[in-house]
């Protein structure tokens, strides 16, 4: 079942402390429940990320490697 | 069932742990500080800014301008290796890890890293240090001059940061943008990356073995700059993200990695300090102030503050810009250039008129066992990360001073 998408961050190309930014100013604008679906290419990302989820109470839905070397996250707002 | 051999797959186990996932930012910053205590060892502490002037008057050597005919050639300069090696190391760990790619950032990035990196080679060459040599060595050090420069360093984070926030408010535009990714290993096809870090790997040990017949002291800062390279990237050890991230996201981790890595330099250098534990003849004298910098007055709170704004604009220090060349993040690429082309313009032409405006009284090293005595200073040094711990901590559960 795909999960429906309210907002896509691209990350593409940014590197440290860009991704993680953008992404916290990002959810902070969304609406509880609403999923985001943020892309990068930092590998810091993939650290980042799950442990920031953990911390904030923003869920990790998924995560994936598409091709061309970018990270696919699913976030959704606590 | 026919059974299994089970050699392969207990060295492809290790190999796993060490590749697959990264490591505990404090595991990083643990075998840092130790290896930093091995080089002081050696010869003398970790320090980046030296290494990158030294490529910088290398290229200017070359151009033929700035009278830097005589500059040190980088194969025979300690510290330039040991930054070159870095890098090389970063690129090992990149490779044996598939995370190598050529990751070019929107134009504003790659602005915002030379910038960065030149604000860098300015707070390095004035304030002497940066935040290896003022700072992860400089504290161990115990350095008076290395807590100011530290101050500043924050002062800096602090403002960069805010900068930062309200440019991606006012200007979103500026950072984002076209970019490119070259050289990406997605599963099977990338490959080649494991094969050409051991290639890399094997080679830099040939590198090291080069210099053992004459100068041995350059073997070991060839394999341990490799080795903090690698571990670096394995680790993304980051003091900017330790200075910063309590302000922006509240997150401690990364600071307390880096405590760990000042605590078990402290432990070394101490020990190194108090019994002039060193190379060949050099006085215990010397010995007790190494990486004790005429900075105390004015030099380090400017420099450190100067270096601040431009690592957290960068988007790493000077040892954060060199394991990220390594691991192919072009935004460095600029920055790593900003620093070395400025670094020895600033240090040939832009401090020295400003030092000549200087108090001489000013040119001066606060060296705190001088005044505190060892189990003084050690306890001082001891007590200003303690204060920095219970602040990140704190912050991160209540959330006070962050922004998001």
């Amino acid at each position: 079942m795909d999960t429906k998408i309210n907002e896509t961050l691209d990350c593409k190309g940014l590197s440290c402390p860009m991704p993680m930014m953008k992404l916290a100013k990002t959810i902070k604008g969304m609406k509880s429940g609403e999923v985001l679906e943020m892309l990068g290419t930092d590998p810091g990302t993939k650290s980042d990320l799950p442990r920031w989820c953990n911390k904030s109470g923003n869920i990790l839905l998924d995560e994936s490697e598409l091709s061309g070397g970018v990270s696919r996250f699913l976030i959704k707002k606590k | 069932m026919a059974e299994k051999i089970k050699e392969p797959g207990i060295l492809s186990q290790l190999y796993k742990t060490f590749f697959a996932k990264h490591w505990p930012v404090w595991v990083g910053g643990i075998v840092l500080g130790t290896l930093n205590i091995l080089l002081f060892a050696i010869k003398s502490p970790w320090g980046a800014s030296g290494g990158i002037n030294n490529w910088g008057e290398n290229v200017y050597k070359y151009i033929g301008v700035f009278g830097l005919g005589n500059a040190t050639p980088t194969n025979a300069s300690y510290y330039g290796m040991l930054c070159l090696f870095l890098v090389i190391g970063s690129f090992i760990a990149a490779l044996l890890s598939k995370e190598f790619a050529l990751r070019i950032p929107p134009i504003g990035e790659l602005i915002k890293g030379f910038i960065g990196g030149s604000l860098m080679a300015l707070g390095a060459t004035f304030g002497i240090g940066c935040t290896i040599g003022a700072f992860f060595s400089g504290m161990p050090a115990m350095s008076g001059g290395a807590i100011i420069f530290t101050i500043g360093l924050f002062l800096g984070v602090i403002v960069a940061l805010k900068y930062l926030m309200w440019e991606m408010e006012k200007f979103p535009k500026f950072s984002s943008g076209k970019s490119y990714n070259f050289l990406s290993a997605t599963t099977k096809s990338g490959n080649w990356q494991k094969w050409m870090g051991w290639i890399v790997l094997i080679l830099t040990f040939v590198v090291a073995y080069q210099y053992s017949g004459g100068n041995k002291i350059m073997t070991w800062f060839v394999i341990i700059g490799m080795l903090m390279g690698l571990i670096s990237q394995r680790s993304r050890f980051c003091i900017v993200k330790a200075f910063r991230d309590p302000f922006m996201t509240g997150e401690a981790d990364g600071s307390v990695g880096v405590m760990a890595g000042l605590m078990i330099g402290l432990f070394g250098f101490t020990i190194i300090k108090y019994f002039g534990i060193g190379v060949g003849d050099i006085a215990i004298r010397t010995r007790e102030m190494t990486w004790v910098f005429p900075h105390f007055f004015f030099r380090a709170i400017i420099g450190g503050f100067v270096f601040g704004l431009g690592m957290t604009i960068a988007g790493g220090c000077a040892v954060g810009t060199l394991w990220r060349v390594g691991e192919g993040q072009v935004k460095l690429w600029a920055s790593a250039l900003g620093f070395l082309l400025i670094s020895p313009v600033s240090k040939l032409f832009i401090v020295p008129p400003i030092v000549k405006l200087l108090p001489p009284s000013w040119d001066f090293k606060s060296y705190l066992p001088d005044y505190l005595g060892y189990p003084g200073a050690f306890a001082l040094v001891t007590l200003i990360i303690l204060i920095w711990y219970v602040f990140v901590k704190w912050n991160e559960k209540t959330g006070k001073f962050s922004a998001y």
